[in-house]
């Protein structure tokens, strides 16, 4: 029905559709789209054969590779664990669940560095959990998995956070009902339970990615920095800035904008396809 | 299957929400739970699925003790008040869900859930909303469907809890119709908990009363009608008035009325409550001298074939209510504010040191 498509503005009791919209717009354009867009106008000064050059380049792609990688595998990681915490915190009562539940935003608090700094402490190969994965010939600090564990350490709090609210308001009869039709635990775990969790599952992810796409503060010191093993992309950008090589490094990161961009979008087509099954007509 | 609840007791806390129950179902009876909030009828409900466990006693279907089973095994079909339908399913996946979930051996093919899903559909008469979302469906279709799913597995004993509590009025007596005569069609023996005197007078075979933990009453709709065994029950099965009066050779004295009560004719002089229906008080315009209480109409609903009258009695100041035919309304020619002497027809006597309300 096109004429359905075609209505933006829904009737509703409360006025002002156009002040806010439009403040909305405002806001938008000054604090994301007016500073993104410069990354793009800065890129394009170069001409497009240097800009194909740069981002093209095999260390570049390298760091494109690496970043999203491993942001991708932290995500995944989160994913698994966040529905587990926010699981036992919502489900079960102990002591000092308050305090639990306390503890999951402080990586949101803590400096990136201070986090950096303490965990290649602990991971490198003379740390106290390096030390127990050295002589198994697994080295964490300085390889792409201990930007993955920087990383799963960065946006550990957005599953959780997302998740637990959902659990919290969900309907216990809809188990009980479950159990009594025959399910097993397991069954209406994931028959029941998961596909209700599922578009906060998608929103927690798709955060838990943004933010370790862009981290660059605790990654700094943890994986090293080596190009082509364990540089990351924020890195490179800036290493191009302290070459004063402003236009390359503004190319490098357009291509990132993009591709961030892309998969964000399908991540949130993919969170309205997950909300919707149940309420399309 | 027969169900038989042993001494069962259950405690939330320091709240006893249920006290010793015994309790035998036959197979194929529809029996109704009823009490106030907070009776422990829901409970009772939970304990005999397993979805809640007792402090003590035991759950026995068909001689087999089921107390440690889990929900799962157990069998039973549930329906809950808020329909608690998996919203992320179509309608047909809901009902098809109880089949689905069985171990691979014991599964039927998909063409056979296929149709015994198709057959619940047209048995709810909504064979054409397969495809819809519970969000799309009113609140009378969500909970035939939610009965649907609970029948889909062929359980040996239906556990309904307030399964029309949340629906309007019309749509609540259409369903309670069309499931006493689902249950006449499939005799599977059934329990459901209500609130409402009516639906369970009207639906059940055989009714259970409950208060505070305690089962105050069992028996079919006409018995627990006619005979109620206490003030609790009297008042819980419809309006009633109260009489407040003393025992006095062999009769009761209300004001200045005097009544024949052999049942309590031995115990003289003592306070006494007798309960009253309001269809069994007798209304005439005149003091006919056989000592009729006195009362002024305060307030008369002429709706349908029974008119409703409020009263206030002129000697002690009471509110009784009472129920004439529209026959007699007019015959009488009553009007508010109006003085009338009043008697009740028929009654019950209660000694309140043995019951307290």
């Amino acid at each position: 029905m096109p004429s359905k498509l075609l209505k933006i503005r829904q009737h509703s009791v409360i006025p002002g559709f156009g002040i806010t919209m439009g403040f909305s717009l405002l806001y938008l354009s000054l604090m994301v789209l007016i500073p993104v867009s410069m990354v793009f106008l800065n890129s394009s000064s170069i001409g497009m054969t240097a800009f194909w050059e740069t981002v093209s380049s095999e260390r570049v792609l390298a760091s494109l590779k690496i970043s999203f990688a491993t942001s991708f595998a932290a995500a995944a990681i989160n994913v698994i664990f966040g529905v587990l915490f926010a699981w036992v915190l919502v489900r079960y009562s102990f002591p000092g669940r308050k305090l639990i539940d306390g503890l999951i935003d402080l990586p949101f608090a803590l400096p990136t560095a201070v986090a950096g700094i303490s965990l290649t402490t602990l991971y490198a190969e003379n740390g106290w959990i390096g030390k127990v994965f050295a002589p198994l010939g697994i080295k964490i600090a300085y390889t792409p998995l201990g930007i993955i564990i920087a990383l799963i350490f960065i946006s550990f709090p957005f599953v959780v956070r997302t998740v637990q609210p959902v659990l919290e308001s969900m309907d216990i009869e809809a188990e009980e009902a479950a159990s009594c039709l025959g399910a097993s635990k397991l069954q209406t775990f994931y028959k029941v339970i998961l596909p209700t969790l599922l578009p906060a599952i998608i929103t927690g992810f798709a955060l838990a990615f943004a933010r370790a796409l862009g981290e660059y503060g605790s990654v700094v010191f943890i994986s090293g920095n080596m190009p082509m093993y364990t540089e990351i992309t924020p890195l490179l950008i800036r290493a191009k800035l302290e070459q004063y090589d402003y236009a390359g490094a503004t190319a490098i990161a357009a291509v990132m904008l993009v591709i961030s961009f892309t998969m964000l979008l399908f991540i949130n087509v993919l969170q309205w396809w997950a909300g919707n099954r149940d309420r399309s007509v | 299957m027969s169900i038989e609840v042993t001494n069962v007791n259950k405690a939330f806390g320091s709240f006893k929400a249920l006290n010793h129950i015994d309790l035998k179902i036959s197979t194929g009876e529809l029996v109704a739970l009823l009490g106030p909030s907070g009776s422990g009828k829901t409970t009772l409900l939970r304990i005999i699925a397993g979805l809640e466990t007792a402090d003590a006693g035991s759950i026995i279907f068909d001689g087999e003790d089921n107390t440690e089973k889990s929900t799962q095994d157990r069998k039973v079909g549930f329906v809950f008040q808020h329909y608690a339908l998996f919203r992320h399913m179509t309608v047909f996946e809901n009902i098809a869900f109880g089949l689905k979930v069985r171990p691979s051996k014991l599964r039927p093919s998909k063409e056979a859930i296929n149709g015994k899903v198709r057959e619940l559909l047209s048995l709810v008469k909504m064979e054409e909303l397969a495809q819809r979302y519970p969000a799309q469906l009113s609140g009378g279709q969500r909970q035939r469907i939610a009965l649907a799913r609970a029948l889909a597995v062929e359980p040996k004993v239906l556990l309904l809890d307030e399964p029309f509590g949340a629906l309007d009025a019309k749509v609540r007596k259409d369903l309670r119709r069309w499931l006493r005569k689902l249950h006449d069609e499939y005799p599977i023996t059934s329990v459901f908990v209500t609130h409402d005197q009516e639906e369970a007078l009207d639906v059940a075979d055989r009714i259970v009363i409950l208060n505070q933990g305690k089962i105050e009453q069992m028996g079919t709709p006409e018995e627990v009608y006619d005979n109620p065994v206490n003030p609790f029950v009297y008042n819980f099965l419809g309006n009633v008035n109260l009489f407040h009066g003393r025992v006095h050779n062999g009769k009761v004295e209300i004001g200045s009325l005097k009544l024949d009560i052999p049942e309590h004719a031995k115990k003289d002089n003592k306070e006494i409550v007798s309960y009253s229906r309001p269809h069994d008080i007798e209304i005439s315009v005149e003091d006919e001298g056989k000592g009729f209480i006195p009362a002024e109409i305060l307030f008369i609903r002429a709706l349908g074939p029974v008119v409703n009258l409020e009263l206030k009695r002129t000697d002690s100041g009471d509110y009784l209510e009472a129920e004439i035919s529209k026959e007699r309304f007019k015959e009488l020619e009553l009007h508010e504010k109006q003085k009338v002497y009043l008697r009740p027809k028929d009654f019950r006597v209660f000694i309140p040191e043995d019951y307290v309300i």
